[in-house]
């Protein structure tokens, strides 16, 4: 007892330097002790909410204060970073704040790389890189496809992860994607076939772009098209149903068909837009297929006699004389018989 | 023409009809005129014809006409002018004179001479001369000048040779020298870069020139009429599978070894063929 008397009288508070009264309240922290009037915050005077404070360079400070003047704020969500504090970036981050920018990972325990100003996890880095530099990165292994990628349900991959649905081999680029069932826009349900396993299933290749069609085919030309591929030689338009004209293992258009080939009427000499006589090696349009020796017009019905290649009507057979159309007889009866006679 | 329909003129019932049709055309303002078949012996039958100015087509096929005036020429937009099977002897020299003119037939007619100037039309593209007495005698100098001609029809006259000028007829798609006496055909013609049809059927032909096998007479567009000819034994086996054969040959290096060494030791050529005596067309007044 005599003890704490002794060191009673030795005390002082910490703050005003005063003794104590022997009734005075007297706060003890950490070995220091101050009237309790003085045990307060160095900012804002009051004594500590429930008794809590924080100390920083010797003072101590309410909770609030303290935050206020010293706590770091989340370079995300603005509040005070309490606890374990992400400095990165030139800022404070609670942990659960510093994410990848693309992915939204928590970084903290992986590791970030700095890309343009963002933190991304070293995966959304190296697809960020890839995409750049104009190569894929598989949505498999997230690796960087250095061929090139096999696209398979909208997405691309590495050859290598897939095998032929067929014949099991492993894939590479060249694999085609089959949709099972055309038609249906979803892709869930479509497959992976290896070339030589496709081919074999007779699925139809557009003879222009050579890969395989799955939508509507265009037979032409004895050849099968996509629709949008199918296209006049001259103008190369899709006729896209249109009427097309075909020569020499070529397709046009009907204006460009006329343009390059037209059938000229053999008596105006112009292209013909319309309907076409042909006959005798030539060609008509309706407002001159007429008779050569009288003029008089014919119909696609008009009998017609062959004289030099020309369209003779019965009329004027008649009126040639006996031995020239004995002549005319003996050469019809001498050429083989596809040439048009009455 | 104050007197109307009153003409000094004997009147036929045919001549009646050709004179209707132009007093129609005339009504109607139609630039066509068929005529064909009317009993025609004189355009002086159709007074009134040579004024219409804006007439395109005249078919006078099937009548007796001897004689065209040379007034048909100021029908300046006379695009076709059908003269098939009437008696003419004589054609005028304005006729290569019309500016529109495109089709001219005078097929079946007596002509045995083209006029001076012939080849001078300026939009000539079809020329039927087909069975007249033609020969390469009656054509005048300029006649291949024509080189806006698509169609020429000589057949059934008496050339015995085609001048080599034929190869200037630069549009030529047809040709038709169907029973002649030709003996010959100039290898010009294997030149003519259009041509698609060419008849040469029922003459007196032994070779054909090797440059023929540049012509495209191969495709289903094109006609080659060789049949009746007395061809070189190698060229009528050929004939005998097919004109395409013919081709095949003609184009190979065996023939024109042949066809050199048959032009050197060439004889006399083959004996006329065709009997003409019967064709109406020598039926001339003044021969």
């Amino acid at each position: 007892m005599p003890g704490v008397t002794m060191s009673f009288s030795n005390m002082s508070c910490s703050r005003c330097g005063d003794g104590f009264d022997p009734h005075d309240k007297i706060v003890n922290s950490q070995g220091e002790l101050w009237h309790p009037q003085c045990f307060v915050c160095s900012q804002c005077f009051r004594p500590f909410p429930d008794g809590l404070f924080y100390e920083f360079e010797g003072r101590k400070y309410c909770e609030h204060d303290f935050q206020v003047l010293f706590a770091p704020c989340c370079g995300k969500c603005g509040e005070f970073v309490i606890g374990r504090v992400i400095k990165a970036m030139s800022a404070s981050w609670h942990p659960a704040c510093f994410c990848c920018a693309v992915c939204n990972k928590e970084l903290a325990d992986r590791g970030f790389v700095r890309n343009r100003n963002r933190a991304l996890c070293h995966e959304c880095n190296a697809a960020d890189k890839a995409v750049l530099s104009g190569r894929h990165i598989c949505f498999k292994c997230h690796g960087v496809i250095d061929d090139k990628p096999l696209r398979f349900r909208g997405e691309v991959y590495h050859g290598y992860h897939f095998n032929c649905t067929a014949c099991g081999v492993e894939l590479n680029s060249d694999a085609r994607e089959l949709k099972h069932r055309s038609g249906y826009t979803a892709n869930e349900m479509n497959e992976l076939y290896c070339l030589r396993c496709h081919d074999k299933m007779g699925i139809p290749i557009c003879g222009a772009c050579r890969r395989p069609i799955e939508e509507r085919v265009v037979t032409a030309l004895g050849k099968h098209w996509h629709v949008e591929h199918f296209v006049c030689a001259k103008c190369e338009k899709p006729f896209l149903g249109h009427r097309h004209y075909e020569r020499k293992g070529l397709a046009y258009c009907e204006t460009h068909y006329h343009q390059l080939f037209g059938n000229l009427c053999f008596v105006c000499n112009q292209v013909i837009g319309g309907d076409v006589f042909t006959a005798l090696n030539k060609a008509w349009c309706v407002h001159h297929f007429a008779c050569s020796f009288c003029d008089q017009k014919m119909t696609q019905k008009t009998k017609f006699y062959e004289c030099d290649l020309k369209p003779a009507c019965k009329k004027c057979y008649e009126k040639f004389p006996s031995e020239f159309r004995r002549r005319l007889r003996k050469a019809y009866d001498n050429t083989p018989k596809k040439s048009t006679s009455a | 023409m104050e007197n109307g329909p009153v003409s000094c003129l004997p009147t036929t019932p045919k001549m009646s009809k050709a004179k209707k049709v132009i007093e129609e055309a005339l009504e109607n303002q139609n630039p066509e005129l068929d005529l064909a078949d009317k009993g025609v012996v004189s355009f002086e039958e159709m007074p009134g014809l040579i004024d219409m100015h804006n007439i395109t087509r005249i078919t006078l096929s099937h009548n007796k006409i001897q004689k065209v005036p040379p007034g048909i020429a100021n029908l300046t937009q006379l695009e076709m002018l059908n003269l098939f099977n009437n008696h003419i002897e004589e054609l005028p020299v304005s006729l290569s004179s019309m500016p529109k003119l495109r089709i001219l037939n005078v097929g079946m007619n007596r002509l045995d001479s083209l006029p001076r100037g012939f080849g001078a039309f300026a939009v000539l593209e079809v020329l039927d001369l087909t069975y007249n007495n033609l020969s390469e005698t009656s054509l005048p100098g300029n006649f291949f000048m024509l080189e806006t001609l698509r169609a020429l029809y000589l057949g059934d006259n008496d050339f015995e040779t085609i001048p080599p000028e034929i190869g200037q007829l630069k549009n030529l798609q047809i040709l038709v020298l169907r029973e002649n006496d030709l003996i010959d055909i100039p290898k010009e013609i294997g030149y003519l870069p259009r041509l698609r049809e060419l008849h040469i059927q029922a003459n007196r032909l032994t070779v054909l020139p090797p440059e023929l096998g540049n012509l495209d007479l191969f495709g289903n567009k094109s006609v080659l009429r060789m049949d009746f000819n007395p061809w070189v034994a190698p060229i009528a086996d050929q004939l005998q599978v097919g004109v395409s054969h013919v081709i095949d040959y003609i184009r190979s290096e065996t023939y024109r070894y042949l066809h050199n060494r048959h032009i050197a030791a060439r004889g006399p050529p083959p004996p006329k063929l065709n009997d003409k005596t019967r064709k109406i067309s020598r039926n001339r007044q003044y021969s």
